[in-house]
Order: structure tokens, then C-alpha cells, then sequence
């Protein structure tokens, strides 16, 4: 697991209060959302705001473009890590 | 005028004071409240809906669930408390003093119905439920607004939910009366003469200012004294056991 991917679980697990769930559980390409974690709307915002606290990324809740970064783990991962190259 | 009504279920949570069992000892006086809170487990919540829920929710929903035996489906119900979430609206206020961005969990559940709500979605409950505070009358002015309820609406029965966490730190010197306690009665409708107990507001005010409401009436129902009176600020209430 990169760090980044493991950071971002841990990220995920603290913001949304996912007590009874490690970073080993995630899996890095399952569905957040609904299926999979089974996470929802609220979940959404909670975590915009928890990567904007840490990345300094504003992730606009309601564009398609969001839905698309916040699909995965490893979406997510792919999103920090590309904004951050080309800033 | 008096408004009879039965209690079908009684339930309380308070620091140290968690079974039926604790309960009675302590209005025997052969136990204390405790310091520490301890937290109910919750365990018919799914974890999902569990890891939200502050420790003010926890033990709301606890008396509201115990108290109604886990009843699934529509039932009036009055939840009653005078700070509500105080600690989750705290961590607010000091988030927008810091200018961070607000957490919008905290947000919605920080809200007076926010519990009422979650009750009501976990229990799939239609039936009018209502949020209400009234100062160190909180306790008091929800039963009677149950019982009220009850009688003008002739149902055949509502649940009450009241409580209170001890205030954060920094609100401890404003409050007088300040005990973390929860409290859920099923009240019913009495049929013919056979009711339990009855509520009327005296015509004076007679009774001096008073102690912690709820842990008063938890006192005069595990006991076996027949009235207790309370205040509702100028208004004494009288309630007695039949």
C-alpha cells in the first residue's frame, strides 16, 4: 500500500467516525459509496471538508467531476496526487 | 382539573446508574450517581447509524428505545431537554470562532430534533413527534406536555424522552441543576377508573424552587410516596399516585 493510498484511508476512517474499521479493510478500489463501504450524502460533504483541511483541495460536493474523484480510494488517491503534481 | 394517566414502562440512565436494578438502590439510598457516564451499547443500532450518534444520543435513544420495548412503527412522541447537544453545539461555535469549516454531521444532528429524528427513522415512526425545552423546567413542562397531548388528542398512548448531559466546561458556572440524566416513560391512557396516576396545576405557587426534576420523579415513582410537587416557573404541579 503507498503511503498516500494509507493515508487516505486513515483520513476516511477518522472524518467519518468508522470505529470498528482499519485501513486494511478498505479496499483500494471498491465504491465508496452505497455498495461497498456504504458510506452516503453526508459522508460526501464530511470528507470534501476532511480533504480540504489536508490537502488544501476544494472538491465541489455536487459536480460530476467530484463524483468521479470520490468513486474510490484509489480514485482519490489518483486526484491528490495529480493536483498536487501539477498544483 | 386532573389528567389521569397510566406508565406502562419506565426507564432512566444516569452516571452509575444504568439497570432497573441500580435504580431501585439508589432510591433506597443504598447507591449513589457516579462520576464517570458510562455509554449504552446500542448493539440494535447498525454501526453505520451508531458511529454518529453523540454521546447525548446515545443515551436518548437508549431511554427512548427501552422505554417503548424496541417498538417498531408509528407512536406520538415528546422528547424533551433544556441544553439538547450542547457539547456537539459548542464544538460548533468554537469551529466558526476559528474559522474552520463546519463538520455537516455535527451540524445536522447538532439541531434540538436532531435525536427525535434518528429515533424516528430507526423506528420508522410517522406519528407526530415534538422537541421541546423549557429551562430547569425542561423535565416537568414535557411530561406535562405529554400527558396533555395523550388527553387532547385521545391516544391510547405517547412516549416521553427527556435528558440532559452535565454542560461543557466552560457553561458550568450558569447552570445550578447539573446532572447528566436520560429518562423514558410509555405513558398510557387509562380506561374507566383504574389509572395510575394524575397531574393538576395547583392554583398557587406554594412549593419552593427544587432539585434536579427528573431524578425528583424517578425518586417519586421507584417509591412509595403518593404526590410529588414540582414547579413549571409560577406554576406548581401536583402529581400523585392513585
Amino acid at each position: 500500500m503507498s503511503d498516500l493510498i494509507y493515508e487516505i484511508k486513515e483520513l476516511i476512517i477518522d472524518a467519518l467516525d468508522l470505529e470498528d474499521i482499519t485501513p486494511e479493510d478498505i479496499q483500494d478500489e471498491d465504491p465508496l459509496f452505497v455498495d461497498g463501504l456504504g458510506l452516503d450524502s453526508i459522508d460526501a460533504l464530511e470528507l470534501g471538508i476532511a480533504i480540504k483541511k489536508a490537502y488544501g483541495i476544494k472538491l465541489d460536493g455536487n459536480s460530476e467531476e467530484s463524483k468521479k474523484h470520490f468513486y474510490s480510494v484509489k480514485s482519490l488517491h489518483d486526484f491528490v496526487q495529480n493536483v498536487r503534481v501539477t498544483g | 382539573m386532573e389528567l389521569a394517566f397510566n406508565i406502562a414502562q419506565c426507564v432512566a440512565w444516569a452516571p452509575g446508574l444504568e439497570s432497573q436494578q441500580d435504580w431501585e438502590l439508589w432510591q433506597s439510598g443504598k447507591k449513589d450517581i457516579s462520576n464517570e457516564l458510562g455509554l449504552p451499547q446500542l448493539k440494535a443500532i447498525p454501526p453505520m447509524q451508531r458511529r454518529r450518534l453523540s454521546p447525548f444520543a446515545k443515551v436518548t435513544l437508549h431511554c427512548a428505545l427501552e422505554a417503548s420495548n424496541h417498538f417498531q412503527g408509528d407512536l406520538p412522541c415528546v422528547f424533551s431537554s433544556r441544553h439538547g447537544d450542547l457539547h456537539r453545539t459548542s464544538e460548533l461555535i468554537e469551529d466558526v470562532v476559528e474559522g474552520n469549516d463546519l463538520s455537516p454531521t455535527r451540524f445536522g444532528l447538532s439541531v434540538h430534533n436532531a435525536v427525535s429524528g434518528l429515533y424516528s427513522i430507526y423506528t420508522k415512526n410517522h406519528a407526530p413527534i415534538s422537541a421541546v425545552s423549557f429551562g430547569d423546567a425542561s423535565f416537568l413542562s414535557g411530561l406535562v406536555d405529554a400527558v396533555v397531548k395523550l388527553h387532547a388528542h385521545n391516544l391510547s398512548e405517547i412516549l416521553y424522552v427527556y435528558s440532559d448531559l452535565k454542560v461543557p466546561e466552560c457553561y458550568a458556572e450558569y447552570v445550578a441543576q447539573d446532572i447528566s440524566i436520560g429518562t423514558g416513560i410509555l405513558i398510557k391512557a387509562v380506561s374507566k377508573n383504574d389509572h395510575q396516576f394524575s397531574l393538576e396545576c395547583l392554583p398557587n405557587d406554594a412549593t419552593e424552587s427544587q432539585g434536579c426534576q427528573a431524578l425528583e420523579f424517578m425518586h417519586f415513582f421507584l417509591g412509595k410516596n403518593m404526590s410529588w410537587e414540582s414547579k413549571i416557573n409560577q406554576q406548581t404541579w401536583k402529581m400523585k399516585r392513585n
